[in-house]
């Protein structure tokens, strides 16, 4: 009784925070990043235990000469009262060609775009309607050969190294063994550290009383990037009456939420229960004021002081692919306007000849009438 | 008459061994190695990254000819990126296509191997099973792997179509070599990689260009990772798309007129499985059979419920051995044969010369402007490098001048082939040739045997010098870059001289003298490191000029 009245209520304060965090719920943004035939849609309806998007069948009609696209699905997920939107971004396409250089840089446009379109709505007169997909955590899918990574998948992690969460994942682990696995990963996370391709990790230290359970956590998640994962949409009985998600095989059972055989269950808890916060805010601090930074000065350096109306030149013009199609385009359409100019030459000089040849002989005839007028009038002449 | 001249000359192979050729084509890292290994029942190959060389007992019917080696190759930095050093930091560079080849005895004559009992030995036995298979494998690594992989498809076909050229080549020969061994590819394994969607544009165009010189099956690789299921849809998936894109690979046709009940029976079986799914593995278990062990369960390879491996054995050794022989001999060669010789036969030795050079003048530099070529950095495609229309000289002086300061074995090289090549051309030029006298038919074709040998060899010799030259201006361009880059260190340690000269001279108070002289030391190495990366400058400087 005593303490309730020297209470004043400022201890309350992270309820109601809480209350208002809770009402507006959140947003996250995930992108799965890799060749087809991984795994990715799978392993997104894995894991938010919906099927969210739905195994494109329209693919398959599609000429077999691709172009990268960006796909964003939307979704809201309830638990507890408590909604998360959650924007699923896909990149079908992504390595599927034969000559695959520069196919990333969709992918790289697409996360500028994102911090570009909320840096520009941050400028804005009325700033709260906000637009935000920013992306907070790129996975990335690495085919599960068994060597090393391939030069596209290095050249692309560094890229999106350097502007989002990258969250390397080694897809379909259950193709690996348990020593491939580990040699496997061993040879991975020497490539990365060497091509100095910065990856996400769970912050081990950030109060001044760490948790040793968490510090643990966050160490074994570490240890055991990247994660090797496997998905599945189908349930069967682990042989305990309990239905759970796994690949049923002619030689076992493959369970996906069991550490001794994927490492799922580390990635979801990096992903959603206990590193989502790091992911926002860090995306938040560290990729957007990058680049927040990175354009206000180069905006600087050009002089331009209309920034918010400078629209950065990329979008179509900037892909080096669409480039060198449309050099090619331009190059055949003046050669084409060359050719064509030099047929209306040709014409205009066979008009031109048969002119020439027109009035040599209306000359002739000319010359012909006088010729007759000459000797009609000399015998009209004689005639006299 | 001919059928028997067959069968002996058949017989009389059999004594020496068949010779048997068999390309892996696929991506890198779906277990073509692996699968050699497993196909032949020993650790032939070695692995990519030498995951723990498993010192499994080889098996004692195959025994290494040759060696594996390099036969072909095509990469950024002109160094076959076949077996080398795992290197993190050097991973990110673009490893280019290599082809190797093995080539290996494989008796099959007293026992029986279990895995081949249900052949059908219908017809004559030893028809089926000779005694001794050459067998030539021929692998392919780093496809795929790069970011720009069209260089790939020129690369193999061009192997394949060599193979071509060196049996027509002989053929054609007046003098054959007794010991001539027979390379041409049989049969190509696609290895599909196991998406589960379908073919991608890869697959389809290495498909394509491969049917053209060899039959080509389509193999699902790590078929482990689909579940039954799956592998069905997959299967069905792949033989939707290669009708869709008119994929010419081997299918197991049959005749209902020409063929016995049992022979359609089991194509009919092969066409349904086709395309086989294999699973391979390193691992054997104590009984000696190769396994892959998961936590959650062992699978054999052999096991005919996972994959077609066993199947596939039987096809390679056994029930169509001969038939991709025949296809390849009788109609794949002949189509190609034909098609060489209607162009080849009204060859004209001046016309072909021009084609030569005009083929030269568009190639790029080689190493006699190899200085212009790192100063400009671009190609400077000069007239004189091509031969001169009307030498008749083997060689030029002034290309000898220019010439004479550098040199490096790749340019000896290139100089040889092309002295052959213009001896060969002279002597092309000063063979008797005889007109109107006899039938023309005749002269023909003493014309096309005279001829058709050396037309070949130089065509090869030129695309070889071709390919010599691309790897000379690729290795240049690497160098010019390492220059630049030297250049630019050099420079930028200079100025940080220059700097410290002047903090030298500034800052000469006493109190400073401790920190002024750990600042000297830091200059002199500077200045030191500076004159290292200057006289590797110079050496390379006096080394091009």
């Amino acid at each position: 009784m005593t303490s309730d009245r020297a209470l004043v209520g400022i201890s309350n304060l992270p309820n109601q925070r809480y209350k208002i965090v809770s009402s507006n719920g959140g947003t996250f943004t995930l992108m799965v990043c890799g060749e087809s035939g991984l795994g990715k849609t799978t392993f997104i309806n894995t894991l938010f235990q919906t099927t969210l998007k739905h195994v494109d069948s329209q693919r398959r009609n599609q000429p077999i000469k691709k172009t990268v696209e960006i796909d964003v699905l939307r979704a809201v997920l309830e638990e507890k009262n408590f909604s998360l939107r959650v924007n699923v971004v896909d990149t079908p396409g992504f390595g599927d060609n034969v000559n695959n250089n520069k196919s990333w840089q969709t992918i790289i446009d697409f996360i500028d775009d994102q911090h570009d379109s909320y840096m520009r709505q941050e400028q804005q007169p009325f700033r709260t309607v906000k637009f935000d997909l920013r992306v907070h955590a790129v996975l990335y899918f690495i085919r599960p050969t068994g060597h090393g990574l391939k030069p596209l998948d290095i050249e692309t992690m560094k890229r999106i190294s350097s502007r989002a969460n990258l969250i390397p994942v080694i897809a379909k682990s259950d193709t690996l063994t348990a020593q491939e696995l580990q040699d496997f990963k061993i040879r991975i996370r020497q490539v990365i550290e060497a091509q100095e391709i910065r990856i996400f990790t769970p912050p081990l230290d950030d109060s001044s009383s760490p948790d040793p359970a968490l510090m643990e956590h966050a160490r074994q998640l570490i240890e055991s990037m990247p994660f090797a994962i496997i998905g599945s949409e189908e349930k069967y009985d682990n042989g305990q009456g309990q239905m759970i998600a796994a690949r049923k095989y002619p030689w076992g059972l493959v369970e996906v939420e069991n550490d001794s055989h994927c490492d799922f269950r580390k990635l979801r808890s990096l992903l959603l229960r206990t590193n989502l916060l790091d992911l926002i805010l860090s995306t938040q601090k560290l990729h957007y004021e990058a680049y927040r930074k990175l354009r206000l000065e180069g905006a600087g350096s050009t002089e331009d002081p209309s920034l918010p109306t400078r629209a950065p030149a990329r979008k179509l013009s900037h892909n080096p692919q669409f480039k060198e199609e449309e050099n090619a385009l331009k190059k055949y359409f003046t050669d084409q306007v060359k050719a064509e100019e030099q047929r209306f030459r040709q014409w205009e000089q066979n008009i031109v000849n048969e002119r020439i040849r027109l009035n040599s002989d209306l000359e002739e005839v000319q010359a012909k009438v006088k010729k007759l007028e000459e000797q009609v009038r000399t015998l009209q002449l004689r005639r006299h | 008459m001919s059928s028997a001249n067959v069968l002996f000359r058949r017989k009389k192979d059999y004594k020496r061994g068949v010779a048997y050729s068999v390309l892996l084509v696929g991506n890198s890292g779906t277990g073509k190695t692996t699968f050699a290994n497993n196909l032949l029942e020993s650790a032939v190959f070695p692995h990519r990254y030498g995951m723990e060389a498993s010192e499994v007992p080889n098996n004692p019917r195959v025994k290494v000819v040759k060696p594996t080696m390099v036969v072909s190759y095509n990469s950024k930095n002109g160094i076959p990126s076949y077996m080398s050093q795992f290197d993190a930091s050097r991973e990110h560079l673009e490893p280019g296509v290599t082809i190797t080849s093995t080539t290996m005895e494989i008796s099959t004559g007293a026992e029986e191997p279990p895995s081949r009992s249900s052949v059908s030995s219908d017809s004559s036995s030893f028809l089926q099973n000779p005694d001794k298979i050459l067998f030539n494998l021929v692998n392919t690594h780093g496809v795929g792997e790069n970011l720009d992989n069209s260089m790939c498809f020129d690369e193999i076909t061009g192997y394949l179509e060599q193979q071509f050229d060196q049996v027509l080549a002989e053929e054609t020969r007046i003098k054959r070599n007794p010991r001539f061994e027979d390379t041409r590819v049989h049969v190509a394994l696609y290895f599909i990689e196991p998406t589960g969607h379908g073919l991608r544009e890869m697959d389809v165009e290495m498909m394509k260009r491969l049917s053209r010189y060899t039959n080509v099956l389509p193999i699902i690789s790590r078929a482990d990772s689909f579940t039954r299921a799956e592998l069905s849809k997959f299967k069905k998936q792949i033989m939707n798309d290669v009708e869709k894109y008119n994929v010419p690979v081997y299918k197991f046709d049959v005749d209902p007129e020409e063929d016995d009940l049992e022979t359609i029976e089991e194509n009919q079986g092969l066409a349904l499985l086709q395309p086989f799914a294999v699973v391979s593995s390193d691992e054997k278990n104590s009984n000696g059979e190769y396994i892959r062990s998961y936590p959650w369960g062992d699978l054999k390879v052999d096991d005919e419920n996972v994959s077609d491996l066993r199947v596939l054995k039987n096809v390679l050794f056994g029930s169509h051995f001969q038939e991709f022989k025949d296809t390849t001999q009788n109609f794949l060669y002949e189509n190609y044969r034909a098609e060489k010789l209607s162009t080849v036969a009204d060859w004209d030795v001046d016309s072909g010369k021009d084609l030569s050079t005009n083929k030269r003048d568009s190639a790029a530099p080689s190493l006699s402007n190899f200085a212009s070529l790192i100063t400009t950095g671009q190609f400077k495609s000069s007239q004189s490098l091509a031969i001169p229309p009307q030498s008749d000289t083997p060689s030029t002086p002034e290309m000898n001048e220019h010439s004479k300061e550098v040199d490096s074995p790749l340019r000896q090289m290139s100089q040889s082939i092309r002295l052959g090549n213009e001896e060969i051309i002279n002597k092309i030029k000063n063979s008797p040739r005889i007109n109107s006298s006899g039938s023309p038919d005749r002269t023909k074709l003493r014309n096309i045997s005279e001829t058709v040998p050396y037309v070949l060899k130089h065509e090869r010799i030129i695309a070889k010098q071709q390919k010599l030259e691309e790897l000379e201006a690729q290795s240049a361009r690497e160098l010019q870059k390492r220059i630049q880059e030297l250049e630019k260190k050099a420079g930028e340690l200079k100025l940080r001289e220059k700097l410290l000269r002047q903090q030298h001279a500034n800052g000469s108070a006493p109190s400073l003298q401790s920190r002024n002289s750990t600042q000297s030391v830091v200059s002199q190495q500077s200045k030191i490191k500076k004159e290292e990366s200057t006289t590797d400058l110079a050496s390379i400087v006096n080394g091009r000029s």
